[in-house]
């Protein structure tokens, strides 16, 4: 699995990712999309990488990014099909 | 704006493209070592369509043209904004990335999709990517060609690596997941 931007949450983050491939190979691509077996490893890895994100001063930028072009593609793509 | 796209066919299934996508900046993958960085913002399941969207930010280091550095600023760790989209039941996988450095001089917008083909559904897959690149100085004309040129030629370089790598990343989870499957049979069987 590829690296975290901070080394500090590459533990954290490579027990998450390996969690979320498992379920959804396993369990979402098998039609179980409601379950929600990663939440407590993303909490965990989400607040060792906001705190990184923090103090590299990338925080700011990607709140921005988020704001101008997700509301975009959530139009487009969240959807039925 | 200048434009790039590029499109292929992948002999793997649906499945396991959009399996091995999620690990393609792995150590598997020794094409597209300009990645040091993907990390997952948030995620969630919208639960009426079952839709997977996914929010990363990839952080690249990239060998960047001297003559750009020095009119962008001198840095080579560039970061990516990606916002992604799961449909597992038209099985499509919808990309959309835009660049976060040097957003007020270059605008790098990207979309790739990943789906069933058409043709052999069950085995096959469908590869499209198209970037929309704008230079967003002000000033000569002539320059922001350059710009864009330039911005143009590294996505043909990344593109054509990007796509050896995946392949070997998706003959990689191939292997492991037979291998897999193999230990569990055997357990079974034992």
């Amino acid at each position: 699995m590829a690296a975290s931007i901070a080394p500090e949450c590459n533990d954290i983050k490579e027990k998450y990712d390996t969690c979320f491939l498992k379920w959804y190979s396993e369990k979402y691509l098998r039609g179980n999309t409601s379950s929600n077996d990663c939440e407590e490893l993303f909490k965990n890895y989400k607040g060792c990488l906001n705190k990184a994100l923090k103090e590299r001063g990338i925080d700011s930028m990607l709140d921005d990014a988020r704001k101008s072009s997700s509301s975009e593609t959530d139009a487009e793509f969240l959807k039925k099909s | 704006m200048k434009v790039f796209s590029s499109g292929c066919t992948f002999d793997y299934s649906w499945d396991e493209v959009s399996t091995a996508n999620w690990r393609k900046y792995c150590p598997w993958n020794d094409k597209s070592t300009h990645v040091v960085g993907v990390d997952t913002i948030s995620r969630s399941v919208d639960p009426s369509t079952g839709i997977l969207r996914t929010e990363r930010l990839i952080t690249c280091n990239q060998s960047v043209p001297q003559w750009v550095l020095s009119l962008l600023g001198g840095t080579t760790t560039s970061h990516v904004y990606e916002i992604s989209y799961v449909d597992p039941v038209a099985k499509k996988v919808t990309m959309c990335s835009t660049n976060l450095t040097w957003s007020n001089v270059l605008s790098v917008r990207e979309t790739v999709t990943y789906r069933q083909s058409s043709l052999s559904p069950t085995t096959t897959t469908d590869f499209t990517q198209e970037a929309k690149i704008t230079a967003l100085c002000g000033g000569w004309q002539k320059i922001k060609n350059k710009v864009e040129d330039a911005s143009v030629e590294r996505f043909r370089e990344n593109a054509k690596v990007g796509r050896e790598g995946f392949e070997a990343v998706l003959e990689m989870s191939r292997r492991v997941f037979g291998e897999q499957r193999d230990l569990e049979k055997q357990r079974m069987q034992a």
